[in-house]
């Protein structure tokens, strides 16, 4: 015999999928949204629902969009000599957030990695290849993540891009703002000794 | 609730929830283990590149007699194969010694010669790049470490020498046969393969990359052993697929 009505045991089974979600968590959630005005539980429905059914990955950069293009591969404001690559869509946020980058983006939906069977065709990286061929491009920033796997990645890219005569470069690695020095390993302090600039 | 020190290897590591890790890690003293980091996926935190691929790390957890998961509160820096794996074939390597090591290890099943041989593997690779004898070593050695090698100059079945012609296996038999017991679809060995097989278990790793034997015995090795894991694991590696032929062909 079910816990519960069979509407919520499934509700409660649907939560479980989504990621960091486990059975009392999910059996939390399920309540909270019976609880809820009905209106609510409708809209929150509705959003799901209008998400997956609208958005797409951009023909272009493989971001994630409602247009496609999307908003930064139309931009008439964006500088389309340089092009940062990330891993996955919500890494643009990030970049974003800093009001400092004003290019392009190319998304390779993931980072190398062997232990899951991700290899080069497993990436967006033909489609990369393809724009750059078009010689406007005079920069691509990697700003894949600072550890095994995102290092990897941007090892095999610039591989692959620097004998195409496109200048490729990394975002910087080490230190945090905020941090002290005392506190970090000897990794992240000599990739910070590295990646040390003039002043 | 005890803190125990340790020195550990990081055999794989996971997101878990907002920014915390769940890390499968290999002990000195205690064996395969896994526990969570909180707070290592943050900016800021003070687990820096310790909880990355095969680093060697000095580590303090805390352990409950009703949990599976120890609670990781530090990590110090041994030893760092992180600037390793910017290679992607090198990378690979050390990913099929991370994903072999965590299949074959029972939970808390303490194992300091494969502890031993992991650090080694993941040391060779750096100094020597992503060498198919490297690779051969490991996986050659991780199946005599797991009691799963027979001889490599006997057939296994009525007992002859083969000491100059090729010998026969699939990965369920117990041993090697000869060209007389084998059945039609096993799969040959070269004498050359079994040749270096012997040097691999008799002599260090230095010296066989010194002697700079042929790829394709090394290749032969890795693949005979690689079936041989594979089939004690019930499963196939993820990893060996990215090696394609063989590593540096």
């Amino acid at each position: 015999m079910p816990d519960f009505a069979e509407p919520v045991e499934r509700l409660i089974d649907q939560l479980k999928r989504l990621p960091g979600i486990g059975a009392k968590t999910a059996q939390r959630l399920a309540f909270h949204i019976l609880r809820i005005a009905p209106e609510d539980a409708l809209a929150l429905a509705d959003a799901i629902r209008d998400a997956k059914s609208n958005m797409r990955f951009c023909s272009v950069c493989n971001n994630i969009t409602d247009a496609d293009p999307c908003l930064y591969c139309t931009g008439p404001t964006r500088n389309r000599k340089m092009i940062c690559v990330v891993e996955e869509p919500h890494n643009i946020m990030a970049i974003e957030k800093t009001r400092q980058y004003s290019g392009l983006y190319h998304v390779l939906g993931g980072a190398l990695a062997p232990l899951r069977g991700i290899g080069p065709d497993q990436l967006h990286l033909k489609s990369l290849i393809e724009r750059l061929k078009g010689g406007a491009v005079e920069e691509i920033i990697i700003a894949t993540n600072p550890n095994a796997e995102g290092e990897a990645t941007a090892m095999y890219l610039s591989k692959l891009i620097k004998p195409l005569g496109v200048r490729v470069t990394r975002i910087g690695v080490g230190i945090p703002v905020g941090s002290d020095l005392e506190y970090a390993d000897e990794v992240t302090m000599m990739k910070a000794m590295e990646g040390r600039r003039d002043l | 609730m005890p803190l125990k020190e340790s020195e550990a290897i990081v055999l794989r590591s996971f997101p878990l929830g907002e920014g915390d890790r769940l890390v499968s890690f290999l002990d000195r003293q205690s064996g395969r283990l896994r526990g969570v980091a909180r707070g290592a996926r943050l900016p800021k935190s003070r687990f820096g590149s310790t909880l990355e691929l095969l680093s060697h790390i000095r580590i303090w957890y805390f352990e409950r007699e009703t949990r599976d998961l120890v609670r990781i509160n530090q990590c110090e820096l041994i030893e760092s194969f992180l600037d390793v794996q910017s290679d992607y074939q090198a990378g690979i390597i050390l990913a099929l010694v991370s994903e072999v090591t965590e299949a074959i290890l029972g939970e808390r099943e303490v194992a300091d010669a494969q502890f031993r041989l992991v650090l080694l593997t993941a040391r060779g690779v750096r100094q020597h790049g992503p060498s198919p004898v490297v690779l051969a070593y490991f996986c050659l050695w991780t199946v005599r470490l797991g009691g799963w090698l027979g001889s490599l100059d006997q057939c296994s079945r009525c007992g002859r020498a083969m000491e100059h012609e090729p010998a026969y296996f699939s990965a369920g038999s117990p041993g090697l046969l000869c060209g007389q017991c084998r059945q039609e679809w096993m799969r040959a060995i070269s004498p050359s393969a079994r040749m270096l097989g012997r040097q691999i278990l008799s002599g260090t790793l230095d010296r066989l990359l010194q002697e700079n034997p042929s790829k394709i015995s090394s290749n032969e090795i890795s693949s005979f052993a690689l079936d041989i894991l594979e089939h004690h694991m019930e499963r196939k590696l993820v990893t060996r697929k990215l090696l394609g032929t063989g590593v540096n062909e």
